[in-house]
């Protein structure tokens, strides 16, 4: 029964939003749910990308950290754009739009009065520079450190919990990188 | 010789269960689940039983009760616990309070109870105080020991969101607080009656300290029956499993629980840092005027969550950065944070067929002393701290939904928002009929936020209670007298855009009707106008703020009485009034909680609601769930154009190339108008150098950058000198 709800055919029909409710509900129920989920999703997530770099994890609708043929581990857009190391905020290698005013807001907002104060937050949209997809939204006050969402334990995560420890494992992959990156982008001040 | 097992005082049985846990892991140090192992069969029957009675009691004691926030929307619930304080077993019901329980019994535990004013068979105890385990003063607890032979063996406990307690403003969320003198009736834990009867004084607090004496003595009567159900109950399920199992079974379950419940997440997540985040936003300035000069200011609250899914499955909570704690109703104590954040995860990974106390034990949290969630000054204001700390709660469906969504369990993926409304009323009819009421139902069933893989669903749940629903109009008019109810509908275009498309949000609209010589009107609403949440998820937008309207000096009366068509939510009161149709003299619009608001005949009062945010990028939204949208009034033409990039024709289906050609055009104007990151990041840094600010953000990072972690962000992602200081 499992094994006929967790096909790998459901499961591509469940990224892509096409999965029956009824379906769905039954996935729901699992428990415990089915110990095999992540291959199969690497599976389909990787027959749904042009480009062949290894998917380690995915974490958004578009986006996936993936392993560099030549070493390292990178965020890529399915559009093949690249983020740079996955331990920086991909944030950063967006292109950004900021909404700063009512008017601009009520592009995307529809009643005006449920418009957040714009005189204490703006709206922050990141786009992929390859695809233009918008890739985050953020709502904070000016001068707000951008957001990193995620940072996953890689390796805690493929050896300790999936028992298939990464090639390239070591303490560092775990760790928080974006203050290197604008470290660097202040030298060229 | 002490109350408990083998003669050890209730002080000592409750510390040597922290001390158990802290030198070896386990709950009660229990490495083998001797009972459940042995016969699994009847160690269930044991729990399930326990849950029974819980589910028993609530079921009947809630029919004494008259506030409708009980009866109908449920919020209550009852709860057997061990000796120690740990919830075994509850009801449906107000589930987060199963956290705060084993707080409250610490605490009469470290104030010696046993010795004063000691603890016998039929003794009856009470509080509702915050600095004591409570979450806020509105939430009222009522407990009872149980005894067998002379040994007490459990607490049978009932809860409930009373309908007033007695603080500046009227109802069950008074949100104008500047210290704890203003939060209204707050006892400390006591003993409140002997014999399984409360003392008649006990009875005269409720009738002098707040407004609505007579639903709260009622409710406080449905407190104790239910607490007494269990424990008769729990005494006859001794008789059949012995003292001796049940004992030992207590304990048993809340391991076990807090085992599975790491088995769970560790199955099922991505171990990592996550981050939410959530701004508030306080207003007293003008309203608190000379009394309370210090607190005569507003606010912006700075709510940062990092979540740490640890390697072993546990979960580690980091909030420092906070807003430290002032004076205003937001400070809360950690027994009251466990309680909100709580409910956030219940639905993520602690759903279980008979949950527990077992969840305490696997999160830990950093709460700056000094915080808002952790305040020293014993005065601190606490009565709405909740709304506050209750943005934790999202942080627990947002970040875990990430993970669920990492590991590829798309379909557990359920991130939220806060968005909910609620208000009180006191007034004087014209008989002089002195009255107090209010509503909290139009919450008990908003929608969701969307999913990773769907919209989200209108009218959908209640996160602060599974076993509520829309509420009843005839009930709510019942404590309201005053207001008539024309309106409560889903507003057409009222959600966060996305791929998947959050649930629309709610509206009610009333129009008050004979007030007599006064009437008060105080409204809440869960967000502060600064942003449902701080992070979209996946490129999605947050839901729309929640707002309140009071129009006054209005021709609603002739409306009315010449029986003509009317408005039914505030963007069509708008509209009304625009045409001319609605007179209105003056009006008020609050996007977060208002102050007193006095209201006339024929004032009209409405609220928009919880607008769930979506999920993904809206240029990527199927044209058929467009059309959907259309076909239902959901979203406008205009809106789906404009925001969706999808143009449909007069019979709401879109087409397909005009569509695809618009969303080109809408990432060629992304190209446009965006610049490089690093581009975006020079500029923005120039003015965070030149502090421009406006003053309440400048406040709020004056105050954040006092905390060390925060310091390092800020200043690190701008690249700021050593010295920076606001």
């Amino acid at each position: 029964m499992p094994e006929e709800i967790v096909s790998k055919e459901n499961v591509r029909l469940l990224v892509e939003g096409k999965l029956a409710w009824e379906e769905v509900k039954k996935l729901i129920r699992l428990s415990p749910k089915d110990e095999d989920r992540f291959w199969k999703y690497l599976e389909v997530l990787q027959q749904r990308v042009p480009w062949k770099d290894k998917i380690l994890l995915r974490i958004s609708d578009h986006l996936y950290i993936v392993a560099k043929k030549g070493g390292g581990r990178v965020v890529k857009c399915d559009c093949g754009q690249e983020f740079g190391d996955y331990r920086a905020n991909w944030k950063l290698n967006c292109r950004v739009y900021v909404r700063k005013t009512r008017e601009e807001m009520m592009e995307v907002f529809s009643i005006e009065e449920a418009v957040p104060d714009m005189d204490l937050v703006e709206l922050r949209e990141f786009y992929c520079p390859g695809c233009l997809a918008q890739l985050g939204v953020e709502i904070v006050p000016r001068g707000y450190p951008v957001v990193f969402e995620m940072l996953p334990d890689l390796d805690t995560f493929y050896q300790e919990w999936l028992g298939k420890p990464l090639e390239d494992e070591q303490p560092d992959w775990f760790q928080d990188k974006t203050l290197e990156l604008t470290s660097e982008w202040a030298k060229e001040e | 010789m002490g109350i408990c097992y083998q003669g050890k005082t209730f002080k000592e049985v409750v510390e040597e269960r922290d001390r158990l846990f802290k030198e070896t892991g386990y709950c009660y140090g229990l490495e083998k689940l001797e009972l459940a192992e042995e016969d699994p069969a009847r160690f269930m029957r044991f729990q399930l039983r326990l849950v029974s009675a819980c589910v028993n009691a609530r079921e009947t004691a809630k029919l004494i009760t008259a506030n409708p926030m009980g009866l109908l929307m449920g919020e209550l619930i009852f709860m057997l616990a061990n000796p120690e304080g740990d919830c075994i077993s509850a009801s449906f019901g107000l589930y987060g309070h199963i956290q705060c329980f084993p707080y409250i019994i610490k605490s009469i535990a470290e104030l010696d109870f046993e010795d004063d004013p000691g603890i016998r068979e039929g003794d009856i105890f009470a509080t509702n105080d915050p600095m004591y385990g409570a979450p806020h003063n509105i939430d009222n607890y009522t407990w009872v020991p149980v005894f067998h032979n002379g040994e007490l063996i459990a607490w049978s406990v009932g809860i409930n969101h009373i309908l007033d307690v007695g603080a500046l403003q009227p109802s069950t969320l008074s949100s104008v607080s500047p210290n704890t003198f203003t939060d209204g009736f707050m006892y400390p834990p006591m003993k409140t009656g002997d014999n399984f009867r409360q003392h008649k004084w006990w009875e005269l607090f409720w009738k002098r300290r707040t407004r609505a004496e007579e639903f709260n003595i009622m409710d406080d009567k449905m407190r104790v029956a239910g607490a007494v159900a269990i424990h008769d109950r729990v005494l006859e399920i001794v008789e059949e499993f012995g003292v001796d199992y049940f004992r030992k079974g207590l304990k048993e379950i809340v391991e076990r629980e807090r085992r599975h419940l790491l088995q769970r997440i560790k199955a099922q997540s991505v171990p990592g840092i996550y981050n939410y985040l959530k701004f508030d936003r306080v207003k007293y300035k003008g309203m608190v005027g000379k009394l309370f000069a210090s607190a005569n200011r507003d606010w912006m609250l700075h709510i940062p969550v990092e979540l740490h899914i640890l390697p072993d499955g546990r979960i580690f909570l980091d909030m420092e950065g906070l807003t430290t704690e002032d004076e205003f109703h937001c400070n809360i104590y950690e027994p009251g944070l466990r309680m909100t954040a709580s409910m956030g995860m219940w639905p993520m990974f602690a759903h279980t067929k008979t949950i527990n106390t077992g969840l305490r034990y696997i999160n830990d949290w950093n709460l700056p002393p000094g915080s808002m969630f952790n305040p020293q000054d014993e005065y601190a204001a606490t009565i709405m701290g909740l709304t506050n700390a209750s943005k934790t709660m999202f942080a627990f469906f947002n970040c875990f939904t990430h993970a669920y969504f990492a590991r590829g369990f798309l379909e557990e993926g359920f991130p939220q928002e806060g968005g909910s409304m609620a208000y009180g009323m006191e007034g004087i009819l014209d008989d002089g009929y002195d009255w107090t009421g209010g509503d909290m139902l139009l919450i008990a069933s908003t929608g969701s936020n969307a999913c990773p893989y769907k919209d989200g669903v209108v009218a959908l749940w209640a996160f602060p209670n599974p076993a509520s629903d829309m509420g009843e109009t005839e009930a709510s008019e019942f404590t309201q007298p005053t207001n008539l109810n024309i309106g409560r509908k889903l507003i057409p275009n009222y959600c966060g855009h996305g791929r998947y498309r959050g649930a629309l949000g709610m509206g009610i609209t009333q129009v008050v009707l004979d007030p007599g010589r006064k009437l008060t009107q105080a409204a809440f609403i869960g967000e502060s106008g600064v942003g449902n949440t701080a992070i979209g998820m996946a490129g999605g937008y947050p839901g729309q703020c929640d707002l309140v309207y009071f129009g006054h000096d209005t021709n609603m009366r002739e409306i009315l009485d010449g029986g003509l068509p009317y408005p039914t939510d505030f963007v069509q009161i708008k509209e009304w009034i625009k045409e001319g149709k609605l007179k209105v003299g003056s009006s008020e619009l609050y996007n977060l909680a208002t102050p007193n608001v006095d209201c006339k005949d024929g004032d009209i009062f409405a609220v928009a609601a919880g607008a769930k945010g979506g999920w993904g990028d809206p240029l990527e939204r199927e044209f058929s769930l467009v059309e959907n949208d259309l076909h239902y009034g959901w979203v406008t033409p205009d809106v789906a154009e404009r925001v969706y990039g999808a143009v449909a024709d007069k019979e709401g289906k879109v087409k397909v190339k005009e569509s695809e050609e618009l969303r080109q055009k809408m990432r060629n104007r992304r190209k446009e108008r965006s610049v490089d990151a690093k581009e975006w990041w020079r500029k923005e840094r120039g003015k965070v150098l030149r502090k421009e600010f406006s003053e309440d953000v400048y406040n709020m990072y004056a105050d954040c950058l006092q905390y060390e972690k925060f310091r390092r962000q800020f200043t690190g992602i701008w690249q700021l000198p050593g010295d920076y200081k606001l």
